[in-house]
């Protein structure tokens, strides 16, 4: 409610009286007091930044935020936030907000070599589409690709999955979370048949050790962190492991601070297999009703091209199979790794290693295990996720309070969007894949389209081959993120759609492997951001987006929590959010454009309608009419939206969705969501939500309804409620520091800034705390290049060179063979430095492990 | 309040006895010395002296405003006062929120002085002593309210020694902890780093000069503790060893916890799930 | 526009009935203070040429119950009620 000036006056003069009378009048000194917040109208939204997923409070004034608070009543951060948390408003009202589209043109028509230009969203349509079209038919389904994001809103990365997999019938989508879960969504998938985590943050108030295997909870998610740290601050016999590579903050609070040599985490993980057995700690009970036991195909190669070198030296380049054995020849398995090969392998002392392999083997301590990029981001990530779930099998720690094997996720809606509404090139929504016809199939019925649109991997249903507009058989459609920077290059891919991410800046080997592709005059490349970024300098067209509290938004964090927002303000200018983008866009291209004749015979009232038509304006989507959007104290938001295409659009789409989890016959349970308008009330919700309830721990009796009576725990992602103990051994590092290029490089974050800083270091106060990125190194490895703290030194790998400051005094203390830097500064770009190595299995690229060399520069 | 405010705020009388310092120069300030000893300078107290600066009247003595350090300081923080400050004219300072002292292994600006004004005798920059960090500020310093920020933490150039975090646990919220920041004197140089780091919008982390910032124990007065880690023992005759009257299963500590008592064995012949008891007939056991 | 506050005294145990004969009057409030016989008064008008709120103040002191009254704050501004509805619509 707005104060009138007349009653401000009033106020003054009540309080006045009261002052001098020593009356306290309650109600008169708040408003006093709340003079600077009058009419301020407040509401709650999800966090922008990482998975932790922490509830804040916004203030509108004006149409404007100007002011913004942790929500006190927020389950995950109690009115807690970090250093970005505090400034978000300010993410929105940086000085160069893109609120045009973009053309690089020169003379009035578009050139790749020209500058960019204003032009209408209709010009900037009609090119793309033009393109995209052209593109399709040319080239075939892998000849478009989209790179989305584990930050786009839940009904954007759904819509964004039905427009590229059922509109242009192409997986070529993928999302950035490429970069960043794939390797924990792969080992999800072998181990449990399906995806994210079993537990949720419960887990860190009940845990009473925590294992830190490559993550640095306390910069990259500080208020789990600070969780943490509470627990082992007040709870007795609790303690801390921390793993990693180079020493940072996380280790100011370790019991048992473990430095491990650089893919060395495998043998250390298999040597505490090895010891849980020897020692006969392991859960005899638990294996035998809830654990198969199997042994994975091995030397798998680096997700290289083929023709690179070590492609070409691996035995099984890309194979993922893995096979039943009994417990005893996974016994035999794991016991090459004694204590001695996995301190001669990671360099940790036997004692450290001994601690960590006790506590996972004392049947009394409860035990959660974290890991984010250190385990993720790694050649071998997907076993190395695997390998930590075994020793949580093994001895049954898992599933119930404080036994928690726990992926977190780095991005807000890694898990509730990319993950969840299938923006992988393999997925389709709620955990169904398009290597299943059946899959496929129903995600059709429930699409309303003919059967045979969703191009299945192989382009097989039914076992005949899917027709395309190329004139060709469908073939091999799947296409992963770091795949499609090569087909761009190879010009197999035309047109690329980026979205909510900034991959340039984010993509490994940048010189080599994302500007050749993006620079190409025979690709057009699309960046749609809130900001000018190193993504939307290598573009042909920019569109200006709507962010975050701009629009109406869903996330769901790494604990499988669902939280809403309404659209608090309106994005500047022209902007338009990505969800507008990706259905307007539809409108662009006719179901004759992509669809060929036979498809189109089968539904001939699809026939001259545009995908927007098909997709869009389905009887589903735009079931729900125009309404007012408002809140439980009669506040009134706009949903910019639901008055552009006239019906509640972010409704539509989530109850389509939700069918996914809710109709009979769907092929694979656990995933229910509540209804849409429940989520505009609570504080988020942790799916499975089944008659209203939440699932803390998924798979054990009592915590979740899915499980049946009196079998305790069943892992019901796989058929025979058993999950997955698999074998994988030590392999090692895709490059390995030698003598010329001597220092292992590892790259990641900081707490000041977000990932590629596009947001945060437009924010002064965090751009004045953390500027630029600098590297990391120990005083004697700087000393040794005749480098000191502060000096400019050269950082060279055999794919290109940057230039930053020394720091060896600074909050990460590395090895004397290791440097680390940060990735965040669009000033210095690490990726030109990066190896495109990725997981085999997961195609996730390893982006801290190759080998640099270091100059003065 | 901008610092151009702040310098005009000083008053007359002060700027006039700096004129008159400068004027006279050593003469006046060896008389001067008596009363002026150890006490704060008359300049605003966000002005710092560059790194190695003697006590202040002597380096008023020493200083012969000649600016080779301001024009050696390689990020060009320090200024030279000008006629009307509030600082001798021609001397040099800096100020920590808008440019603080980057800390520079070789220290250009000592390097420079050709007076000792700067102490040569000073080599390792992280001895200096050109201020003291004082966390002025708990009330709007969000640490202290639990929100993660460290960011003067994290850029203190001597890492985890100046600043510390103390970690707490946050009553309020019940499950998460404070990262109060704490600064240790005896390893501060008073860089300023902080200060311009903080992220408010007036920095409840300041540098001020160390007679400013600092308290002082009681002359009399040693921590117990600490003297007795510094002796690597008891100060008097050890204590003898106790014994108590105690029932069966409990101990005590005396150095630690007190009274322990300790439990039953928590393992008890039944599952915690009565399904198991119910389960599992006991007929069939022979 | 005229908008004053004043303190006005009552006996303890009258707070509560004095406070309504106030409110009888036009423009009068009571805030608060019945409980302690400190009343917490505004007095506002609407703007006239010729302010009926010092008639009003006068007025009070004569109302049954109340021992003294003190001015504390007066705001007179120039806008009429017209202006100020503009500005806040």
């Amino acid at each position: 409610m707005k104060l009138t000036r007349r009653e401000f006056i009033k106020s003054n003069a009540v309080a006045a009286a009261a002052s001098v009378a020593g009356v306290t009048l309650p109600t008169i000194t708040t408003a006093a007091a709340a003079e600077g917040d009058d009419g301020i109208r407040w509401d709650k939204a999800a966090c922008r930044y990482c998975g932790t997923g922490c509830s804040v409070l916004m203030g509108v004034r004006d149409g404007k935020v100007v002011a913004s608070q942790g929500d006190p009543d927020a389950p995950v951060n109690k009115g807690l936030q970090c250093i970005k948390g505090y400034f978000l408003p300010k993410i929105l009202y940086g000085a160069d907000r893109l609120t045009q589209p973009m053309l690089r043109k020169t003379n009035g028509k578009y050139d790749k070599n020209g500058k960019f230009e204003a032009v209408s969203w209709d010009e900037a349509f009609k090119t793309m589409a033009e393109k995209w079209v052209a593109a399709r038919k040319a080239k075939g389904a892998k000849g478009v690709g989209m790179f989305g994001s584990g930050q786009w809103t839940v009904w954007e990365g759904y819509a964004a999955a039905k427009l590229m997999k059922a509109g242009f019938r192409s997986n070529s989508l993928d999302p950035n979370a490429r970069h960043c879960m794939a390797s924990a969504v792969g080992a999800f998938m072998r181990a449990f048949r399906i995806d994210e985590p079993m537990g949720c943050y419960d887990d860190l108030e009940h845990a009473d050790v925590f294992v830190l295997w490559g993550a640095n909870m306390a910069e990259m998610h500080p208020i789990l962190w600070s969780r943490l740290t509470d627990t082992r601050l007040t709870k007795k016999g609790c303690e801390v492991h921390v793993l990693s590579t180079y020493e940072h903050r996380c280790f100011e609070l370790a019991d048992n601070p473990i430095i491990f040599k650089p893919q060395s985490d495998l043998a250390i993980a298999n040597y505490i297999a090895n010891y849980i057995i020897q020692t006969k700690s392991y859960n005899k009970d638990f294996i035998g009703k809830h654990v198969n036991f199997n042994k994975t195909t091995t030397d798998i190669g680096y997700g290289l091209r083929p023709e690179h070198p070590l492609q070409k030296a691996a035995k099984n380049p890309n194979k993922g199979k893995f096979n039943k054995i009994a417990f005893d020849e996974f016994a035999k398995l794991v016991s090459e790794y004694t204590v001695e090969k996995a301190s001669k392998i990671s360099g940790v002392s036997k004692k450290k290693l001994e601690r960590l392999a006790k506590v996972y083997a004392d049947p009394k301590k409860k035990v959660s295990s974290y890991w984010t990029m250190g385990m993720n981001q790694h050649t071998r990530g997907v076993w190395m996720n695997g390998l930590v779930y075994n020793i949580h099998l093994l001895m049954g720690k898992i599933s119930e309070p404080g036994n928690s094997p726990f992926s977190l996720t780095g991005q807000p809606s890694a898990c509730g969007t990319a993950r969840e509404v299938g923006t992988f090139t393999h997925r389709l929504p709620a955990d169904l894949v398009v290597k299943k016809d059946a899959h496929c199939k129903f995600a059709e019925k429930v699409w309303k389209l003919p059967a045979g649109t969703i191009p299945r991997h192989n382009g097989m249903s039914d076992k005949a081959a899917q027709s395309d507009i190329s004139g060709k058989p469908m073939g091999k459609t799947l296409i992963h993120a770091v795949a499609m920077h090569r087909a761009l290059k190879d010009r197999k891919m035309n047109c690329f759609w980026v979205m909510c991410n900034n991959n340039m800046q984010a993509a490994a080997n940048m010189n080599e492997e994302s500007l050749p592709g993006w620079r190409d005059p025979a690709n057009f490349i699309t960046v749609t951001d809130p900001y000018p970024t190193v993504s939307a300098q290598a573009a042909d067209l920019v569109l200006p987006t709507s962010m975050w509290i701009e629009k109406e938004g869903a996330y769901g964090n790494a604990e499988r929590r669902t939280q809403f927002w309404r659209q608090q303000v309106q994005g500047p200018g022209e902007s338009r959010s990505d969800l507008w983008q990706l259905m307007e866009f539809a409108k662009y291209v006719k179901v004759e454009d992509v669809w060929p004749e036979d498809l189109i015979a089968k539904k001939p009232e699809y026939a001259g309608k545009t995908l927007y038509d098909v997709l869009f304006e389905n009887g589903v989507v735009n079931k729900f009419p125009k309404q007012k959007v408002t809140d439980d104290r009669g506040n009134e938001y706009g949903n910019d939206e639901m008055d552009y295409f006239g019906y509640y659009v972010q409704k539509g789409l989530f109850e389509e969705y939700r069918l996914f989890n809710s109709v009979p016959g769907i092929p694979k349970k656990g995933h229910e969501m509540a209804e849409f308008e429940v989520y505009h009330k609570a504080r988020g919700l942790r799916w499975p939500v089944i008659d209203g309830k939440e699932t803390l721990w998924r798979f054990r009796e009592g915590y979740d309804p899915h499980v049946e009576k009196g079998s305790e725990v069943q892992f019901y992602g796989a058929k025979d409620n058993k999950a997955n103990i698999i074998f994988g051994p030590y392999e090692p590092a895709a490059e390995m520091p030698d003598k010329e290029y001597n220092l292992w490089l590892c790259t990641g974050r900081v707490l000041e800034h977000w990932h590629s800083g596009s947001m945060t270091r437009r924010v002064p106060e965090l751009y004045r705390a953390v500027p630029d990125a600098v590297v990391f190194m120990s005083k004697k490895a700087a000393k040794k290049r005749k480098l000191r703290n502060g000096s400019m030194a050269k950082i060279i790998s055999r794919r290109g060179e940057i230039v930053c400051r020394v720091d060896t005094k600074g909050r990460n203390k590395v090895p004397d063979d290791l440097v680390f830097i940060p990735w965040f500064d669009a000033g210095r770009l690490v990726n030109k430095l990066t190896l495109d190595a990725t997981d085999p299995l997961s195609k996730e690229t390893d982006y801290k492990k190759c080998a640099v060399k270091i100059v003065k520069a | 309040m901008s610092d151009t405010d702040k310098k005009h705020e000083m008053n007359r009388r002060q700027f006039l006895g700096n004129m008159l310092k400068t004027a006279c120069g050593v003469g006046l300030v060896g008389v001067g010395l008596g009363i002026y000893s150890n006490r704060a300078s008359s300049m605003p107290a966000h002005y710092i002296r560059p790194p190695g600066a003697l006590p202040e009247e002597d380096f008023l003595g020493a200083c012969i405003r000649c600016g080779l350090c301001v024009r050696d300081c390689p990020y060009d923080i320090l200024f030279l006062g000008e006629v009307g400050d509030d600082v001798a004219t021609g001397t040099p300072y800096f100020v920590a929120r808008s440019g603080p002292c980057e800390m520079c292994e070789d220290i250009p600006c000592i390097v420079a002085c050709p007076t000792n004004a700067l102490d040569h005798g000073l080599t390792d920059i992280e001895e200096s002593r050109m201020g003291l960090a004082v966390v002025v500020d708990q009330e709007t310093c969000i640490a202290f309210h639990g929100l993660r920020c460290e960011v003067c933490f994290n850029v203190c150039p001597i890492r985890g020694r100046a600043i510390s975090l103390n970690m707490q646990h946050n009553v309020r919220s019940g499950k998460h902890a404070l990262f109060i920041p704490v600064v240790h004197s005896d390893a501060c140089t008073g860089c300023g780093l902080c200060e311009r780091a903080c992220i408010l919008e007036e920095a409840a982390i300041k540098v001020f000069p160390t007679d400013l910032a600092k308290g002082e124990l009681g002359k009399h007065y040693r921590l117990g503790w600490k003297e007795k880690e510094k002796a690597g023992g008891a100060l008097v005759t050890p204590d003898v060893e106790h014994k108590y009257n105690l029932p069966e299963g409990v101990r005590y500590d005396l150095q630690g916890e007190g009274l322990i008592i300790e439990g039953k064995p928590e393992e008890t012949p039944f599952s915690s799930n009565p399904l198991d008891s119910l389960n599992s007939s006991f007929m069939d056991n022979k | 526009m005229n908008i004053c506050s004043l303190v006005v005294h009552t006996q303890p145990e009258k707070g509560a009935i004095v406070s309504q004969r106030l409110e009888k009057f036009t423009g009068v409030e009571v805030h608060g203070g019945t409980d302690v016989g400190k009343l917490i008064v505004t007095i506002e008008d609407e703007g006239e040429e010729i302010s009926p709120v010092s008639d009003t103040m006068n007025a009070l002191r004569d109302v049954e119950g109340v021992v003294s009254t003190v001015l504390i704050y007066h705001y007179g501004g120039e806008e009429s009620m017209e202006e100020m509805k503009r500005e806040v619509n």
